[in-house]
């Protein structure tokens, strides 16, 4: 089945298993979602755990943190990442900030889906990868899946959490297919996915990047250890460090622009901790660091070329 | 209905006394801070009739998720002063740690929300909560409180729409003490120096029907007409969402950064009619449940017994620094137990 498949298949299971779980935004009850991953759970649910909200998201974020302290588990879809900015305030004061600023008093077990990144020609307000707006917020948990099995096995480990997740779908992965169990299954969210071993060199990725590195590490033979990090934050050290170890170079593949980005803490994190390990700089490959250009997306985004021209320099560093 | 019967005079008195240990404890945490064992306070001097009003009508079984300024509705609530003020002067007995600055108070268990400081950021939160009551179709209403300059926000109009169009069990309170720090809310006759700028044209009573519901005002220094009305609206809640607007006067400077001499003059001078604590003896006068002599003897009470107790938190010891790291996810991350470390 598809990625919006396996997440709808998610939601289904959550909100059967346990009624305190709600979904609410924008166009999720009727329309089913903007990309169909609510679709049919109204009609299964009912009105009162499928909510169509006014469009605000503000609104939508304060009104799931209130449910969530008051022990309801709300699952809010954001219709567009780049439009969440708007309820921002709510996730850095409000949703992050709850657990500590109290010493758990209060928590936010609370999940927020997103749609994130580019692939649908969306221009500079349909493809934004605001991944460091959330890492860089202490006590949030951020997590994206790669495929239809991950999309749904993180999401349900996401549901069960006791800590505010954000969730953010790439939505260039929306209709890749993959197997997917209809039973319920979780996925442990402190741990990356090593999708395949090798010696030369590691590839650390995740979300929408992933199926062009694998796409482009097959084509060209390259003899490369690829992570999927699933979780960005708290990522998995103890999967990098291991992989790096062996290999002793290390490049580093995101959609979002490379300055101050996961890429720039994955690859201090490297040096401050395996400087000794390496054979040459850590690379990035990533988005370009301009907003994404409507008409020339695919100039922005990380591609084959870039991703091979950065191997070699790695595999031929002396 | 609410009758007058409803309130004896026994809760009367309670509440009047609770009104004077909240002006005696404000002056007295007032001058904590300016001797150096607060590095910040938010006065309270102006506020006492509505909180104590608003803290009388809440029930058990009501939510109230409350602002920065919102000590005597605490109290009044019933939460033992010991809570309340390890909270105020951030001892190790906070429950939070001294996590947060005086008056962000959080008590799950008393059904009290967690103070943010963000001016509005806790009424979306507010529309949440009362959906789940009404999803679990729990006994009791909402009430949030906030100051006038928070009805400039999103984070108003938002919540406000969002609880007219769930029908929430809401009551909206808004504390208009004419001020958001400098900011005139209604220039005319709050004693603003510069009456051209403002927080809103339009009355912020009246702005509850434009999201499908009633606003009324009512006299913040009066707490009896306070606690009548609340009591009212958290009943009527129910059937949907109200706007309370009371009218009272920050007698005080907005916190313990500004000197409000540089934008107004007091038009509520201390002991003046329009004192919520002047206008509450005389209610009570009136109602002859008080007279000068128990005036004089509970504000000698309540003069030694607030001194004792902030002699006593100002002293307490501060919380354990290790305690610092603790709370942030459910599950500890590395990066947290190597930061361990740094904090010696
Ligand atoms: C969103 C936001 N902006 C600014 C501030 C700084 N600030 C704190 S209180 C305040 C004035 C609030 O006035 P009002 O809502 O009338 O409440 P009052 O303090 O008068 O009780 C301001 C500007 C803040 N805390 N939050
Ligand atoms: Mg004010």
């Amino acid at each position: 089945m598809t990625m919006v498949k396996a997440l709808n298949s998610a939601l289904d299971n959550a909100m059967e298993r346990d009624d305190s779980v709600i979904l609410l935004g924008e166009d999720v009850g009727t329309d089913g979602g903007v990309f169909r991953v609510t679709d049919g759970l109204l009609n299964k649910y009912g009105k009162e755990r499928v909510i169509d909200t006014p469009l605000a998201e503000l609104g939508i974020m304060g009104f799931g943190i209130g449910m969530a302290m008051e022990g309801l588990k709300a699952i809010p879809e954001i219709q567009f990442q780049d439009f969440l900015y708007t309820g921002m305030d709510q996730i850095i004061n409000q949703m992050a900030k709850l657990r500590y600023r109290t010493n758990g008093d209060y928590t936010v077990p609370m999940v927020l889906r997103t749609p994130y990144a580019g692939g649908v020609h969306g221009g500079p307000y349909h493809s934004q990868s605001g991944e460091v707006y959330f890492t860089h917020t202490q006590g949030l948990t951020v997590v994206t899946p790669s495929t239809p099995y991950d999309a749904k096995g993180l999401l349900l480990s996401s549901i069960e959490l006791n800590d505010p997740v954000i969730f953010l779908e790439p939505k260039r992965s929306y209709f890749i297919k993959g197997e997917v169990p209809e039973d319920y299954y979780k996925i442990d969210l402190r741990k990356a996915n090593v999708l395949k071993e090798g010696d030369d060199l590691t590839v650390i990725t995740y979300g929408p990047s992933v199926p062009l590195v694998q796409n482009t590490v097959k084509k060209n033979n390259v003899n490369a250890e690829i992570i999927d990090l699933r979780t960005l934050n708290p990522f998995d050290i103890n999967t990098i460090l291991t992989s790096v170890k062996k290999t002793g170079r290390v490049l580093i593949v995101h959609e979002a622009p490379k300055m101050f980005g996961v890429g720039a803490e994955l690859a201090a994190t490297i040096a401050e901790k395996a400087i000794d390990y390496l054979s040459a700089p850590i690379l990035r490959v990533t988005g370009l660091d301009i907003p994404v250009p409507f008409a020339l997306e695919d100039y922005y985004v990380p591609n084959e070329r870039r991703i091979m021209e950065a191997v070699n320099k790695l595999l031929n560093y002396q | 209905m609410i009758e007058k019967t409803d309130i004896s005079k026994e809760d009367l008195l309670n509440a009047y006394r609770n009104i004077v240990m909240e002006r005696f404890l404000d002056k007295k945490m007032l001058n904590a801070s300016k001797q150096g064992f607060l590095p910040f306070y938010i006065p309270l001097m102006g506020h006492e009739a509505i909180h104590i009003g608003i803290g009388l009508a809440i029930r058990n079984t009501d939510f109230f998720y409350p602002y920065y300024r919102d000590f005597g509705a605490i109290i009044e609530r019933g939460i033992p002063l010991d809570m309340a003020l390890s909270q105020v002067f951030a001892t190790e007995d906070d429950n939070a740690l001294g996590r947060s600055m005086p008056n962000h108070f959080s008590f799950k268990k008393y059904n009290i929300g967690a103070v943010i400081t963000t001016v509005a950021g806790h009424l979306t939160a507010a529309t949440g909560i009362a959906y789940a009551y009404k999803y679990r179709k729990k006994e009791g209403s909402i009430i949030t409180t906030f100051g006038d300059g928070a009805t400039s926000t999103p984070d108003f109009h938002v919540a406000m729409n969002f609880a007219g169009v769930y029908n929430l069990p809401m009551v909206f309170f808004c504390e208009n003490n004419q001020f958001a720090i400098s900011v005139p809310t209604y220039p005319a006759e709050n004693g603003a120096f510069d009456q051209t700028y403002m927080e809103t044209r339009g009355d912020i009573y009246k702005k509850a029907e434009a999201y499908g519901f009633k606003g009324i005002r009512i006299d913040g220094t009066d707490f009896v007409e306070v606690y009548r009305q609340t009591r009212k609206a958290l009943e009527n809640a129910k059937n949907g969402p109200i706007l309370i607007e009371a009218m009272s006067y920050r007698m005080g400077p907005h916190s313990t950064a500004d000197d409000p001499n540089k934008y107004r003059t007091n038009t509520v001078p201390e002991g003046s009619a329009k004192d919520p604590l002047i206008a509450s003896q005389k209610a009570l006068k009136d109602m002859d449940i008080l007279d000068d002599s128990m005036i004089k003897s509970i504000n000698d009470e309540m003069d030694r017994k607030t001194t004792e107790l902030v002699n006593k938190y100002e002293r307490e010891p501060k919380p354990d620094k290790h305690t610092m790291l603790d709370n942030l996810y459910e599950e500890e991350p590395w990066y947290i137990s190597e930061e361990r470390g740094d904090v010696q």
